[in-house]
């Protein structure tokens, strides 16, 4: 049985008259999930948003079509009208659990305010109804989280409770926009079982949003894929999976990391980190013995051979990047740090600095790695020319060209700004950067986050390419577990500042010794 | 209809921002060639079949034919005269009257009201109230220009240490500017004028010593932002120097802030000029300047020539500043439409 129906939904925007959603339609049923995939830009999340009416008049414009629920077109309805069926009967629980909350209220306010509007008014009952909702999305202590302001939660809780806000009223209909890729990877699944179970007791119905394959694969049971505001292809789950007809949906599925590297047989050492620890002041006391420190990482050791790529995986917090900045020498840490048997923390700064050239770093966001104010041939050229001022421009433009063309860009680009490439395109001329040094070793810290799933399978596929072309060592820096190991070749699972587990990358997923890194496998969906 | 997004072009499709820019640039480069407008001495002179040109070159009275060897008096009835006879003649510029030139044969007691010899009348030594304006919209302007450029860099210059460095560097000179703009300015220029013979060198110098905190502050905020973005650290690794950093990296990304309050601190400089010479703090007693025609206006509130013309020009040129400032602002902000 339907419960909502679109009938050739477009979206323009007003301002440049481009086509967001183009004649889209489709239905849920009722106790179904309908998972809408897409890459960013592809109109999943407008999809969402113009169900519920909250698209921006003043940007965006509906030019045709209808959105069906319980017999009436929502479309046609007052905007007093829509605010009933708001969080009553359709309700929307979004990505960021940060920034959906109000910092300034506590949860009881924000949770008896929906309660208040849609179900009972009286005060007492107000709190019994928001403490079984807690209870029921899986939080205990539960008056204890009523007293409190979003800060003091953390992302999983502040998530679960936005799911409570929006399931208080028992609504006939979930929007799920991306609800876990805030999250961390093992509370990923804790969450989206709870919405499944809560979906299943309720007999709701779910729309869920996402990038991610995987999660859709595992809880949608009809499928629709967006592309530029399209639907390229639909039907159930498992038939588009197992059968893809559109050869962008092809791509799609073929883009989840496959094994990228064979097992290594060169030993030589290249780096050795012997119990680096690292932590920073919390409190910003004048005088040193009044500070209080933060524990990032806590006797860490690790080698990397040359010609090896090591995975650190983790999650956000469990100090993985200040590992990759100490070994930067970004950071102070204690402990040593040998790269080619040479102390690196001991070198006077002169030194230090013309040690640089044979390690370096690719970060996560192509959009702030980048100065916005030089062309690509100056971001390219400005460390070659700080080792080797005398460079002549021509060299120079040779070295840059043959630069851009290895990362699989045009040497016409050469002059342009950052702002001009896509995310994607951004990240090569990142990985670019990082080789004009002709290091010996690269850091990625998760190179490959911020990038839709087909683009990064291509960067991915250029990272290892670059390696067995230059032979060199990589230190790979994710929370994706898939993508760590498609791509190395030992991996070291780092918890709470400190290294857990190490393995053989074969030998960690299939014969994982330590419970959160089964609970990692578990979530990561690799098998 | 889409945005320009070249920053001339945001800016110049506001008539506003546009006709500011236009009249600030034609009144500033015209008061630059202020000797030509505005002068009691002919541009050209033509005497015995004798090309003068006295505006740059000064010629004794002698070589005219007079008694003295001081500077000619080109007012004087003696030359004036001279200039009458046949085959002489000169061409005396649009205001014949420089800042400093006192109209001896004014038929009017001093301060005296517009005529056809002072377009805008005299103040009350009998100058010429256009050729003071003139002049001393010119010396505001250059002043403001002055003390802005001297501002910002010193401002930049500690805000970016303060910023990039951080930490210890940063507790240490903000204390530092803490206490140093506690310091009393206005009692300081006071002392300061009474001590030394004022001119608008100590002027400068001791407003920039105050100057730069202001600017210094933002300069700071957006170091402490920059140092942290990814291609900051990025450049690092690239083993730049600290110095290429700031230089390369930081400083063209922060400009932002110190550009758009440029027109503001031009505007607030000319401000602070002619408030101390309102107050008699300022320039040397000579010198034009709209402060001291403001304070002679006090002075003789009858004669409204003198507070009416130095109003509108101080407004127009205060109102012109204001409008570019917002132009600009406008137009960086990437977010506006």
């Amino acid at each position: 049985m339907k419960i909502l129906e679109i009938k050739n939904l477009t979206i323009v925007n007003k301002n440049t008259n481009q086509i967001l959603l183009d004649n889209i339609s489709f239905i849920l049923d009722k106790g179904s999930t309908l998972g809408i995939v897409g890459e960013s830009g592809s109109g999943k999340t407008l999809t969402g948003l113009s169900i519920l009416g909250l698209l921006d008049k003043s940007v965006f414009e509906i030019t045709q079509g209808s959105i069906i629920y319980d017999g009436i077109n929502i479309l046609d309805l007052s905007e007093d009208e829509i605010q009933k069926i708001r969080t009553k009967s359709i309700s929307i629980v979004f990505q960021e659990p940060m920034l959906s909350l109000n910092p300034v209220q506590k949860i009881s306010t924000q949770l008896s305010e929906v309660i208040k509007l849609h179900i009972d008014d009286n005060p007492l009952s107000q709190n019994s109804i928001a403490q079984d909702i807690l209870v029921k999305t899986g939080l205990d202590n539960t008056q204890k989280i009523l007293d409190s302001y979003p800060h003091m939660l953390s992302g999983g809780q502040r998530q679960r409770i936005m799911i409570a806000i929006a399931l208080v009223c028992n609504p006939d209909i979930l929007i799920a926009d991306e609800p876990t890729t805030a999250l961390d990877v093992t509370l990923q699944l804790q969450i989206l079982e709870l919405l499944n179970g809560i979906k299943q007791e309720k007999n709701m119905s779910m729309v869920l949003i996402s990038h991610d394959l995987d999660l859709i694969k595992n809880y949608a049971d009809k499928v629709i894929i967006l592309k530029n505001g399209m639907i390229l292809e639909e039907g159930l789950t498992s038939k588009v999976f197992s059968q893809p007809i559109n050869s962008y949906t092809k791509d799609l599925i073929a883009s989840s990391p496959q094994k990228l590297v064979s097992e290594n047989c060169e030993s030589s050492r290249l780096l050795n980190i012997e119990s680096v620890s690292c932590k920073f002041p919390i409190n910003n006391a004048f005088f040193s013995k009044n500070r209080k420190y933060f524990t990032a990482l806590e006797n860490v050791s690790l080698y990397i051979n040359s010609g090896e790529t090591i995975g650190l995986v983790g999650e956000s917090g469990s100090g993985k990047t200040t590992l990759g900045l100490s070994i930067m020498q970004l950071l102070n840490y204690s402990g040593s740090i040998y790269l080619d048997n040479l102390e690196l923390s001991s070198l006077p700064s002169k030194q230090l600095r013309e040690s640089r050239c044979d390690y370096q770093i690719v970060f996560q966001d192509p959009y702030s790695s980048l100065s916005p104010r030089m062309t690509i041939f100056e971001i390219l050229s400005e460390g070659i020319i700080s080792f080797n001022s005398n460079i002549s421009k021509r060299e120079l433009l040779r070295i840059c060209s043959e630069l851009i063309k290895e990362v699989g860009l045009e040497r016409s680009m050469l002059y342009r700004y950052p702002h001009q490439f896509s995310g994607g395109q951004r990240q090569r001329i990142a990985i670019a950067r990082a080789l004009s040094m002709k290091p010996k070793l690269i850091i990625f810290d998760e190179p490959t986050s911020a990038l839709d799933v087909i683009v990064q399978k291509n960067i991915l596929k250029l990272i290892v390419d670059l390696q067995k072309k230059h032979s060199l060592s990589y230190c790979f820096i994710s929370h994706d577990l898939k993508v760590i190991s498609s791509i190395s070749h030992r991996i070291y699972v780092i918890k709470d500042s400190r290294i857990i587990e190490t393995n053989n990358t074969d030998e960690l997923i299939s014969n994982p010794q330590n419970d959160y890194t089964k609970k990692l496998i578990e979530s990561s969906f690799i098998v | 209809m889409s945005m320009p997004s070249n920053f001339w072009d945001k800016f110049l499709i506001n008539k506003r921002n546009k006709y500011s820019l236009l009249i600030f640039i034609v009144l500033f480069v015209l008061s630059l060639f202020a000797e030509i407008i505005s002068n009691d001495k002919p541009i050209v002179l033509m005497m015995d079949d004798k090309i003068y040109f006295p505006i740059v070159i000064s010629y004794t009275d002698k070589e005219f034919g007079g008694y003295f060897d001081t500077e000619a008096d080109y007012k004087d009835e003696f030359i004036t005269s001279r200039l009458k006879e046949e085959s002489n003649w000169a061409i005396f510029p649009i205001n014949p009257h420089s800042y400093d030139s006192i109209n001896i044969s004014q038929s009017t007691p001093n301060p005296a009201s517009p005529s056809s010899h002072n377009y805008l009348g005299t103040d009350d030594r009998g100058r010429d109230v256009l050729a003071r304006l003139i002049y001393g919209f010119r010396l505001s302007v250059l002043f403001a220009f002055a003390l802005t450029a001297i501002g910002i860099i010193i401002g930049i210059f500690f805000g970016a240490i303060q910023g990039y460095f951080a930490g210890r560097v940063d507790l240490f000179m903000q204390r530092f500017i803490e206490i140093w703009s506690s310091m009393p300015e206005l009692y300081i220029l006071i002392i300061f004028s009474s001590l030394f013979e004022p001119s608008i060198f100590l002027l400068i110098v001791l407003l920039s010593l105050f100057g730069w905190m202001s600017l210094s502050d933002y300069v700071r905020a957006e170091f402490l932002k920059g140092r942290n973005m990814e291609y900051v650290i990025a450049a690092r690794t690239l083993g730049l120097s600290n110095t290429k950093i700031i230089l390369k990296h930081i400083l063209p990304n922060s400009m932002v802030s110190v550009i758009t309050f440029l027109p503001f601190r031009i505007s607030g400089a000319i401000l602070i000029l002619t408030s101390l010479d309102f107050l008699g703090l300022g320039v040397p007693p000579d010198t034009p300047s709209l402060g001291e025609l403001l304070a002679q206006g006090k002075e003789n509130i009858e004669a409204w020539w003198l507070s009416l013309s130095t109003f509108l020009v101080l407004v127009g040129t205060l109102l012109m500043l204001i409008f570019i400032g917002e132009g600009i602002r406008e137009s960086l902000d990437s977010r506006s439409s």
